[in-house]
Parts: C-alpha cells; sequence; structure tokens
C-alpha cells in the first residue's frame, strides 16, 4: 500500500504528481513559477492509494504564486473543520459507574502545504461527508455525520489508509444508566499519528455526569497502550490541552414528528 | 483710489476683545469637542460589534454620539452665556405643542425603544413585514432601514414593525423546507418513499439530523400529494430548495414515476361505459354537403 502521507518535490515541466485519499483523485503540479493542484471525487473507492485515473481537460485547477518559490510541498492527513456525530454500531447502555473504551473510523482530510514555511495551500477530504445538526432547533452545532461506526474492537474492521482510528474511553459518572446511540467527537484538538502502518489519534477521555449537564472531555495526545508512540504526521487544529465542558451525548431535537404543517 | 484696510474700519471699535476670546474658546471647544466625539463613536462602535454584534455596535455608537452632542452644546451655550433653564422651560411648553403635532413620531420613537427592548431581530438579520423581505441594515430612532434582494432600499416605521407581524428568516441557525411532491395515483407509495429520501440523503444542502421525512398530505384531484420535509442551514436555504426540486424531478423520471398534470375524466351517466357517440350523416353525404358548401 503505497505512503502518500509525505513531502513531495513538485518540479516544472514534469508530469504532474498524481495520489488518491479515499474517492479524491489529487493532481499536484509545478507551473508558470505556479503550484497548481485539482481534486476529483471518484465513482467508486479505490483498491489502494495509488489509483491512477485520466486528467481530462474539463478538470478545474486552483492555482498559487507564492514568495518562497518552494517547489517541496508536504502532504499530511488532517481532521475535518467540524465535530463529527459518530452512531454507535448498536444501541448501548452504559450503567453507572461503569467506563468502557470505543473506537470509532474517521475519514481524514488531505492538507496541502508548503514543506518550509507551513502555508496551506489547500485542504481537500477524502470522501464526501454529509452535514448534520447536533443540538436543539434553538441552538447547537453544525457537525459532519459519520459515515462508520463506534465499535468496541477495531479487529474485524478492514483498515483504509484514510482512516484514522480513534480510541474513546466513555465513563458514565451519572446515577443513572447512559444510553448510548450517538455523540458528538470534537476532533479538533487531535493530532494524527502515524503507528503500526496506521493512522491513529491521541485517546480521547469522556465523563458523563447526567443527561442535563455537559461532559467533560480531554484529550490525552497518548496512543493506546500496547502501540509505540509513531510518528506525528499532523498536529490538532486548535492544540489546547485543558478539558472541555461541552454537550456530547444529549440529542434535544424531538419536535420533528409533533408539528402537522 | 484710495484703498481702505480692515485696520482702517477700526473693527475693534465694534468688536470686543472679550468677543474675540469667547469666540476662540467656542472654536476650540468645537475643534477638540467633534473629533474626540467622533474617535469615541468609533470607538464604541466596533468595540461593541466585536464583542456582541453589529446591533449593538450601532446602537452603541449612536449613544455615545447624540450624548456627546448634548454636552457639546451644553458647554458651547455655557461659554456664550446662555442660561439652560428658560431654554429648558421653553422647550416643555413646546414639547407639549409639538407632541400634539407629531404624534407618529414619538409614536415611532417609543416603538423603537420596545423593539430595542424586545430585539425581534438584529442588524444583518433577513427579515419579512408584510410583502417585504430584505436585510436590515440598521434599527434607527424613528424606523429600521432593509436591503431588499433586488436591492432596493425599504424604510419601515418602528410603529409599523411593533404592530404588524414580523418573520425572522435567520434567528435561529437551521430551517425546514417542506418540497411539495405530486405523484400519479397508480404510482406505489413505497418506491416513492425510497426515491424522496435517497434524494434527501444525497443532497448536499441537507442534514443527516433532523431525518428527513416523507409526509402523506393529500389525495388530490390528479394527483397524490406528498411532502418531503428536509432541513438545512438557514444560509443555505435558497440552495436547498433549488437543488432539491431539481434532484426529486430528476430521480422521479430515472425511476419512471409520474409527476401528473391535472387531467378531467368525462363521464356519460355511467361510469364504467364509454361515451354514446349517435353517427347523424354516411360519409357520402357529408361529402355531397361539404361540396356544396364549397362552391
Amino acid at each position: 500500500m503505497a505512503d502518500i502521507w509525505k513531502d513531495y518535490d513538485v518540479e516544472a515541466g514534469q508530469s504532474p504528481i498524481e495520489f488518491m485519499s479515499g474517492r479524491r483523485h489529487v493532481w499536484i503540479q509545478q507551473r508558470n513559477e505556479e503550484t497548481w493542484i485539482a481534486d476529483r471525487l471518484e465513482d467508486k473507492p479505490p483498491a489502494s492509494t495509488g489509483g491512477s485515473a485520466e486528467l481530462d481537460e474539463a478538470i478545474s485547477w486552483s492555482r498559487w504564486a507564492h514568495k518562497s518559490g518552494s517547489n517541496r510541498l508536504s502532504i499530511r492527513p488532517v481532521f475535518p473543520d467540524l465535530p463529527i456525530v459518530i452512531s454507535s454500531e448498536y444501541p448501548l447502555t452504559i450503567s453507572s459507574g461503569t467506563r468502557i473504551q470505543i473506537f470509532s473510523r474517521i475519514p481524514v482530510w488531505v492538507r496541502i502545504a508548503f514543506a518550509d514555511s507551513s502555508y496551506i495551500l489547500k485542504e481537500i477530504p477524502s470522501i464526501e461527508l454529509s452535514k448534520t445538526w447536533f443540538g436543539t432547533p434553538l441552538e447547537g452545532e453544525l457537525c459532519y455525520w459519520s459515515p462508520t461506526k463506534a465499535r468496541r474492537s477495531l479487529d474485524k474492521v478492514e483498515s483504509m489508509p484514510y482512516l484514522v482510528n480513534c480510541p474513546i474511553w466513555i465513563t458514565n459518572k451519572a446515577a443513572e444508566d447512559l444510553h448510548f446511540e450517538k455523540f458528538c467527537f470534537r476532533v479538533e484538538r487531535l493530532g494524527i499519528h502515524r503507528s503500526d502502518n496506521q493512522l491513529w489519534a491521541g485517546e480521547t477521555r469522556i465523563v458523563y455526569h447526567g443527561e442535563d449537564a455537559n461532559s467533560d472531555i480531554s484529550m490525552t495526545g497518548k496512543l493506546p497502550s500496547g502501540l509505540d508512540e509513531g510518528e506525528l504526521l499532523s498536529r490538532p487544529r486548535n492544540p489546547i490541552q485543558t478539558s472541555l465542558a461541552v454537550r456530547t451525548f444529549k440529542k434535544l431535537f424531538d419536535d420533528t414528528f409533533i408539528s402537522a404543517r | 483710489m484710495d484703498s481702505t484696510s480692515v485696520s482702517d474700519l477700526g473693527l475693534e471699535n465694534f468688536v470686543s476683545e472679550e468677543f474675540w476670546m469667547l469666540a476662540i474658546r467656542v472654536a476650540i471647544i468645537l475643534a477638540l469637542g467633534f473629533p474626540i466625539l467622533f474617535m469615541l463613536r468609533g470607538w464604541a462602535r466596533s468595540f461593541f460589534t466585536k464583542r456582541y454584534a453589529t446591533h449593538y455596535g450601532m446602537l452603541a455608537g449612536k449613544i455615545v454620539f447624540y450624548t456627546g452632542l448634548t454636552i457639546l452644546v451644553v458647554m458651547v451655550m455655557g461659554q456664550l452665556g446662555l442660561s439652560l433653564a428658560p431654554l429648558l422651560g421653553a422647550a416643555g411648553i413646546l414639547g407639549v405643542a409639538l407632541g400634539f403635532a407629531s404624534q407618529t413620531s414619538v409614536s415611532n420613537i417609543i416603538s423603537g425603544l420596545f423593539l430595542i427592548a424586545e430585539q425581534p431581530f438584529k442588524v444583518d438579520d433577513i427579515i419579512t413585514v408584510g410583502n417585504t423581505t430584505g436585510i436590515v441594515m440598521s434599527i434607527d430612532m424613528l424606523s429600521a432601514k432593509l436591503r431588499t434582494f433586488d436591492n432596493q432600499f425599504v424604510r419601515i416605521p418602528n410603529e409599523t414593525l411593533i404592530k404588524t407581524e414580523v418573520v425572522n428568516l435567520t434567528r435561529f441557525p437551521i430551517r425546514r423546507f417542506d418540497a411539495l411532491v405530486s405523484v400519479a395515483y397508480k404510482e406505489e407509495l413505497g418506491k416513492v418513499r425510497e426515491v424522496l429520501m435517497e434524494v434527501a440523503e444525497k443532497n448536499e444542502y441537507t442534514l443527516a439530523e433532523p431525518e428527513p421525512q416523507v409526509i402523506f398530505n393529500a389525495f388530490g384531484a390528479s394527483s397524490i400529494d406528498l411532502q418531503l420535509r428536509v432541513w438545512g442551514q438557514s444560509d443555505e436555504y435558497l440552495l436547498l430548495k433549488n437543488s432539491i426540486y431539481e434532484e426529486v424531478k430528476k430521480h422521479l423520471d430515472e425511476a419512471d414515476i409520474e409527476i401528473p398534470f391535472p387531467h378531467v375524466s368525462l363521464y356519460s351517466g355511467e361510469a364504467t361505459g364509454a361515451i354514446p357517440i349517435e353517427i347523424t350523416k354516411d360519409n357520402q353525404q357529408y361529402a355531397e354537403d361539404k361540396s356544396d358548401l364549397e362552391e
């Protein structure tokens, strides 16, 4: 399986650099002292990352003229720019005082930046994610809807190079049971590591305090035990270490069936 | 011809030194006061806009400006030796007279205060008042100003805004769009529902949650009427509306589901029987009659 997460030297006059991440086909080339980037969403997911496809005339290029004039570009995986709502494989009830670990696989975005200046040229989603609303009709936040499910184990799921494995600990400190069907996963504080030839995020710890209270969320930045630290491919979008308290589990959108008109 | 200079006129005989000093003091007050006032207004506007919203920024700017202007006027009057007491007394009497004459304006001012307190909308919100829909540009003492989407300026008196129904289209971050879809009676509703849900799932502006719904509306005159209810972001509402209708048409066509047009069935007394036809002339007689007419 070809590794696309590395630095590339893009020279003028050469044929475009080409790679695939998920269903996204990307071409990069140097022309007229500018960096040109094009991408296309393919109909079918590729068998491997090193796919090859026709670069037709109709494709539209984005162009950058940059003062550094550098030809070295870094291609790195990053988390999407909005939180992700993840649903459980099956509805799960977590009793009071219980702590469980689940895993989720999130499709990455491809970040194309100059290797020497970290100037970001473009970020492209590997696959199109549909958007969803987490909250009430009055307030809430826009999120992406994850196409993958949260699971207790990753053993039976095939690893894909454009999916990052996210280990999540959930602790129920409320007096009542936590009926876990879906939750809002705030990925902005997670970096991406490469370990054991897969993409991994640091552990997230969510402590549930009850239906009407916010959950405490902290990102440890450490990979699960049994894995080495690996190589840090990308830092978090929002690298804040302190824990945050936000609504994570509750979904209050129950007037959809009430209104007749 | 003799030339006459200013000094020859003997201005010092008409204008005293005291007057010059007074004029200079007033000029200094105005020269310093107005730039400071504009600076304070700009600061208040940007501070409250950044910290809260554009609406509060504009409001704070106006409060600072008019308060400062009042202080400047009072200071200038003080320099000119004009007492405020008789002026306020006169203003009281004048106020009563003006009050009767300008009831509408006063009503608008008071309505404006209610609008500020109640906040049914803010600057930059999109509202509908009567038949007018537009973006709120400002909420002032007497009126609110809107810019419609075809770029017209509309001034709506505050009193009207208090009295009539105002719909704020951007108050909440998400909105539901109900697409009306009609299909022929012969179509299988399960299949139609499946196609419509697929449209909703694949549309880029539709939110996955709240979940899209297909609601049975009515047995119409020529069709079964359904509603496809989808949610999207308020600022993408038009894109959602356009794309949903286009995709519904495309997918229904692909699935060979008929979108009927209004049609009327004629019956002659008996619903299932054919309409009886009576032939009153044979073909030969008809041809002869026709040729007679042509001659």
